[in-house]
C-alpha cells in the first residue's frame, strides 16, 4: 500500500481542515511502542491533556485516529507516544515514520483529562497503562496542575519492564530540568510503577492495587477521600471500567468539562 | 460503536456539541443537528457538553431508534464545524416531550 509521507506531495492533497506537519524525532521503546516529536502549526492552541486526530494518506485515502498530545500546551513542537499494530491501518505504517517525512493533524484538539474538568483539591492521581500515560506526560509538565494540587501522582502499568522506560525517562528529566524546577515544585511528582507479566517490585494491575489497598500502602498515603483526592484515568477499556468503579465506590464523582467534579476518563483511547 | 443526537435537539440546537468533536462529524439540518455513525470515533466528550442531554452512546437503549434517523440525515445534511447560536426559543423548547414530529427535514 502506498504510504504518502513526503512534505510537498502530501500538502499538494492534504484534506481540508487537516495540518501537514513534520517529523522531527523518533523513538522506538520496544517491539510494540514508540515515541516521536514533530513540529507544531502556527495557531494551533490545545489544553495539557487533550487529544488530537493523527494520520496518513495511505493507498490514496487519510486514515485517521486519535492521539493525546504528550506534550505541555507550553511546548514549540508537539509529541506523540504509539503503539505497533502489525496489522493497524494506521500504526502499522506510522511506526515506519522518520524524521523529515510529514504527518496530516486534523486542527481541533479536545479531550476531558484537562484541569478544567476536575474540582480544586489536594492531591492528582493520573492512573495509566500502556500508551495511556501520553495525556499525563503533558499534565505532570503543566504548571496549572501544580498551582492546582499539592501532590501529583502518576501510576503507569504495563505488562513488560521494557514498556515502562519512556515513563520513568521523563519523570527523571522533569525532575533534573533546571528550567520547569523554576517555574514549578517539581518534587510534588511521584511515579508508580507496576508490572502484569515479568518480575518487577510492584507487580498487578493497578485496579487490584488499588482495590487491595497496596498502592496506598506502597506510596504512603491515606486511602482515596472524595474530599481532597482527585483522578484522570487512561488505559484500556476493561482498565477504565474497573477503575471508574472503584473509584464511584470511594465516593468519588465523574466530571466533564462542562461540569467539573473529582474524576475524568480518556473514552477516545484505544490501546 | 457511535454516539447519537436524540429527540431533544430538536427546535434547540445548542451546537455546543460542534466546538468539542475532534473528527467534525456533525451534521445541520434547519432544526436539529445529527451525528454521522461512519465518521464517529466513539470518544464521548460531546456527550456531556449537550445542554438539552441529547447526545447518547448507542449502548442506551433509548439510542437504538436514533440511529436509522442520524445515519439518514447525516447523508443528506451539510456539515458544521463551528459553535453557533442556538435557536432563539432554545430555552423554551429544552425538555418539551413529543418534539419528533416537529423534526424539520430541510437542510440548514
Amino acid at each position: 500500500m502506498n504510504v504518502m509521507t513526503r512534505p510537498e506531495e502530501l500538502e499538494a492533497c492534504a484534506p481540508a481542515g487537516t495540518f501537514v506537519e513534520r517529523v522531527t524525532e523518533v523513538t522506538h521503546y520496544t517491539d510494540r511502542l514508540f515515541h516521536f516529536h514533530m513540529t507544531r502549526p502556527s495557531g494551533f492552541r490545545f489544553r495539557s491533556g487533550e487529544f488530537v486526530m493523527i494520520g496518513l494518506m495511505i493507498g490514496g485515502k487519510p486514515v485517521f485516529r486519535a492521539y493525546s498530545i504528550a506534550s505541555p500546551s507550553w511546548s514549540e513542537d508537539l509529541e506523540f507516544f504509539s503503539i505497533k499494530v502489525p496489522d493497524g491501518p494506521l500504526t502499522s505504517h506510522l511506526q515506519k515514520i522518520q524524521p523529515g517525512d510529514a504527518v496530516l493533524m486534523r486542527k481541533k484538539a479536545t479531550g476531558t483529562l484537562v484541569n478544567d474538568a476536575l474540582v480544586p483539591g489536594k492531591r492528582l492521581y493520573m492512573f495509566s497503562t500502556g500508551t495511556g500515560i501520553a495525556p499525563f506526560a503533558s499534565v505532570i509538565r503543566d504548571p496549572e496542575t501544580y498551582d492546582k494540587f499539592d501532590e501529583l501522582i502518576l501510576t503507569h502499568s504495563c505488562r513488560e519492564v521494557a514498556e515502562l522506560k519512556y515513563g520513568q525517562d521523563l519523570v527523571a528529566s522533569i525532575r533534573d530540568d533546571e528550567m520547569l524546577n523554576e517555574f514549578f515544585d517539581t518534587s510534588k511528582l511521584k511515579l508508580y510503577n507496576s508490572v502484569t507479566r515479568e518480575d518487577y517490585p510492584y507487580r498487578g494491575r493497578i485496579t487490584d492495587l488499588i482495590d487491595k489497598g497496596k498502592l496506598f500502602d506502597d506510596l504512603g498515603v491515606p486511602p482515596l477521600d472524595p474530599a481532597i483526592d482527585r483522578a484522570m484515568i487512561c488505559g484500556s477499556a476493561a482498565m477504565l471500567k474497573d477503575t471508574k468503579a472503584l473509584l464511584e465506590k470511594a465516593g468519588l464523582m465523574e466530571g466533564a468539562n462542562n461540569r467539573p467534579a473529582e474524576f475524568v476518563i480518556e473514552r477516545a483511547f484505544a490501546g | 460503536m457511535t454516539f447519537v443526537v436524540t429527540e431533544n435537539c430538536i427546535r434547540c440546537k445548542y451546537t455546543d456539541c460542534v466546538e468539542v468533536c475532534p473528527v467534525d462529524c456533525f451534521y445541520e439540518g434547519e432544526n436539529m443537528l445529527v451525528i454521522n455513525p461512519d465518521e464517529c470515533i466513539d470518544c464521548g466528550v460531546c456527550e456531556p457538553e449537550c445542554p438539552a442531554e441529547a447526545i447518547l452512546p448507542d449502548t442506551d437503549p433509548e439510542a437504538q431508534k436514533w440511529l436509522d434517523l442520524n445515519a439518514k440525515y447525516a447523508a443528506l445534511w451539510p456539515v458544521i464545524t463551528e459553535k453557533i447560536d442556538a435557536l432563539p426559543d432554545a430555552e423554551d423548547w429544552n425538555g418539551v416531550e413529543g418534539k419528533l414530529e416537529q423534526l424539520s427535514e430541510k437542510a440548514a
